[in-house]
């Protein structure tokens, strides 16, 4: 390939927090400009979130041969933080070639992100790639590069078991009591006390589709204001047991120091509510909720020690799919691989033939077939008539190609585009296709990678798709 | 017209390839197994309900109706009926592990009772028919559905009362409620089926033995499998049982439907329900 690929980053795991800090990208766009204009590259685009900074560069190998790309990248990225180049040095990998590809396509399955499996960093990918078509950075390669990214993420996605299970304490809770009531429309659910975390439960249950949302709180008035947010109903903490009867979840997060919701209690609420389920998730430490509701029949407890068991072993269980997600990765990486080879002009004028006479001969043997017994003159007469026809009508766009490749710079332009038109690569229509060509008007505001939401992590990943 | 000789043989292959894959696809998490299992096993049922319109139009249906034959194909039949109602109704596709090997060992002893009959020839008029048998078979077949339900409700909640193993229960795994929605139709439709079936079976007795009690061996069982019913049925309805409870109430009651079926009708010489050949 006379094109090379280098990606140089940093991540969570490479660098702490202030090193993070210190060298994130304020502004991507005008670094890739800058970028562009202060190394002989061809193309540039840079991703920067919290948990990471990745850019990627390509750049000619001839014109680059005596010069460390890597270096120089940089040089520039120190430059534009005002950062030392020794500590950025010491805090980045460097990846080249299929390397980089490997990884840029690690970084898009999220199986380099810190909660493996999360897919706002996908958002965050084509978010950054937009914008690199927008400034004019990103051309053929790191279009095809971010495409092909994109759907390695998306078959990661379908094939493994990646992303299936919860691995956030409040989505864990959720999906318990999907395996306890199937779907939580025309459940209700209480929010006793108020901490973040089951403030962030409660959120999911309502994006779940729970039909109302109590809250109780020791304060009234506290609790009328987390009403007012979460469109629920304010409870006084002394009619909580009361109004139990009709609960069917319970999330609780007070900071009693005793148990405020005993087992005798819910006895008398089950008979209430003639044995329907309940199900309590007890996130205080000390715990709210006596251990021994447990016990009862049809009520279901999980602490916040339950719930961190089940978040350890769907990670485990994560972790054993990203050998299956890695495997994926491998073959894509070996497919982009031909496609840069390919780039060459010859193995795209051999493929433009080849698929013309492919074609040439179909149609021939339809038409022969449809004309019945033909004396050999006939047939070798259609014969060339059907090869001349599709050799001369390429004739003129070979040519073309030919022209281009002796200008600078727009010969794998117009080879993709033609690989592209004739589909050369037999390639199936992604639904990132024309991502490029998208207007930032349908833009979804994107979550950091850090900030996970597993409620909207799967809205993202659909919502930022497009149909070609 | 008939039926080839090898339609039996066909029927129990395709029910037992059906249930191995569809145990092979659940233990292996694989929907292409499962979907290939429920395929075969889709043909077996309509290749069943050919060979049960064959018995009952054939030129000796009146006799084919009383053979031991029939009423097990009967009854491997409704349960599979009843699997496609609860599939349909409730998603219940999970039950396909439970009727699939019903269907398949019902069939199977059907065809091991080919030329052995029931001793209840003067009392099987159609309408009898309809009324005992297809009344106490649907309850049966309802039976062996809540069965199955009730069995994966206490192996679910077994797991989520412990907190252990969670994740290696199957995606399309449904939930507990919807397991014990699955008890409460069973109760709910099985017992008024299982009355009927009874009581027109005394009913039947009287008209044509003037006993409406002779006890039987099995007419005892079914006495004690009604009580346990109507215990139920009033529990559930009237206090409100739900979950764990019914659930292992409906298996007990299906064990002593399929030791009344199995056990009393082939072991026990002086029922007079029994197959004989």
């Amino acid at each position: 390939m006379d094109k090379n690929i280098y990606l140089v980053g940093l991540n969570h795991r490479s660098a702490s927090v202030d090193v993070r800090e210190k060298f994130a990208l304020t502004s991507v766009a005008d670094f890739e400009k800058s970028l562009l204009a202060a190394c002989p590259l061809r193309e540039v685009m840079a991703l920067s979130t919290c948990n990471r900074v990745e850019i990627l560069v390509v750049a000619d190998s001839a014109r680059c041969q005596d010069m460390d790309i890597s270096e120089a990248v940089l040089s520039h990225w120190a430059e534009t933080c005002k950062g030392p180049l020794d500590v950025l040095r010491t805090h980045t990998y460097k990846n080249q070639g299929l390397d980089a590809v490997s990884h840029l396509f690690c970084v898009a399955a999220s199986l380099d992100s810190m909660i493996m499996g999360e897919p706002q960093i996908l958002g965050q990918l084509k978010k950054s790639y937009r914008k690199a078509v927008e400034t004019g950075t990103a051309r053929v390669i790191i279009n095809r590069l971010l495409h092909k990214s994109f759907s390695v993420a998306k078959r990661v996605r379908t094939e493994t078991a990646i992303a299936s299970s919860a691995v956030s304490i409040s989505y864990a809770a959720v999906e318990l009591a999907k395996k306890i009531f199937g779907e939580l429309g025309g459940k209700t659910a209480m929010l006793v006390g108020a901490g973040e975390m089951a403030e962030l439960a409660a959120t999911h249950l309502l994006a779940s589709g729970i039909d109302k949302l109590f809250i109780c709180n020791r304060t009234y008035a506290r609790a009328q204001e987390l009403a007012k947010t979460m469109h629920g109903e304010a409870v006084f903490f002394e009619d909580m047991v009361e109004r139990l009867k009709g609960v069917d979840i319970v999330i609780s997060s007070t900071g009693s120091p005793t148990a405020i919701i005993r087992a005798k209690d819910i006895r008398e609420v089950l008979k209430k509510r003639r044995n329907r389920a309940m199900f309590f998730i007890d996130i205080a430490v000390p715990r709210d909720i006596d251990p021994d509701v447990n016990s009862l029949d049809n009520v279901y407890l999980y602490d916040i020690d339950d719930l961190k068991e089940v978040v350890e072993e769907n990670m485990s269980a994560r972790q054993g799919e990203a050998v299956k997600a890695r495997a994926i990765v491998d073959l894509e990486t070996d497919a982009f691989a031909t496609w840069m080879k390919s780039l060459a002009l010859q193995p795209t004028i051999t493929d433009l033939l080849g698929r013309a006479e492919d074609v040439a001969q179909r149609e021939l043997a339809k038409t022969l077939k449809r004309l019945g017994p033909v004396d050999e003159e006939t047939r070798e007469a259609l014969e060339v008539l059907v090869h001349s026809v599709s050799r001369k009508l390429l004739h003129e766009p070979i040519c073309f190609l030919k022209r281009r490749t002796r200008e600078e710079g727009t010969a794998e332009r117009f080879i993709d585009v033609t690989r592209r038109i004739f589909n050369l690569d037999s390639d199936p229509v992604n639904p990132d296709a024309h991502l490029d060509r998208r207007t930032s008007e349908e833009d979804e505001p994107l979550e950091c990678e850090c900030c996970r939401d597993p409620e909207q992590e799967s809205q993202d990943a659909s919502t930022h798709t497009e149909h070609q | 017209m008939g039926l080839p000789d090898f339609l039996p043989i066909l029927i129990i292959g395709l029910y037992f390839l059906g249930t191995g894959f569809y145990v092979l696809g659940s233990a292996l998490r694989n929907e292409r197994i499962k979907v290939m299992a429920l395929f075969l096993g889709g043909i077996g049922f309509a290749l069943h309900a050919l060979d049960l319109a064959h018995q009952v139009a054939g030129a000796d249906a009146a006799v084919a109706l009383t053979s031991g034959r029939f009423l097990f194909c009967l009854l491997g039949f409704g349960i599979l009926l009843i699997f496609l109602l609860l599939w349909w109704r409730l998603k219940m596709r999970f039950l396909a592990v439970v009727a699939l090997p019903l269907a398949l060992v019902f069939y199977a002893t059907a065809d091991a009772t080919s030329g052995i009959k029931a001793s209840l020839p003067p009392m099987l008029s159609g309408l009898f028919f309809l009324l005992h048998i297809g009344t106490l078979f649907s309850s049966m077949a309802l039976l062996a559905m809540g069965a199955g339900a009730g069995l994966a409700f206490m192996h679910l909640e077994k797991r989520i009362k412990t907190k252990t193993g969670l994740k290696k229960f199957q995606q399309d795994m449904p939930a507990l409620d919807t397991f014990d929605k699955v008890n409460h139709w069973v109760i709910i439709a099985g017992f008024p089926l299982y009355t009927i079936g009874l009581v027109s079976g005394f009913v039947w007795a009287w008209l044509s033995a003037k006993r409406v009690f002779s006890f039987d061996p099995k007419e005892i069982l079914a006495l004690v499998m009604l009580g346990l019913y109507a215990y139920l049925f009033h529990q559930r309805l009237v206090y409100g049982w739900r979950g764990r409870k019914p659930a292992v109430m409906v298996i007990c009651v299906f064990l002593l439907t399929v030791l009344s079926m199995l056990g009393i009708n082939f072991l026990v010489p002086t029922t007079f329900h029994g197959f004989k050949p």
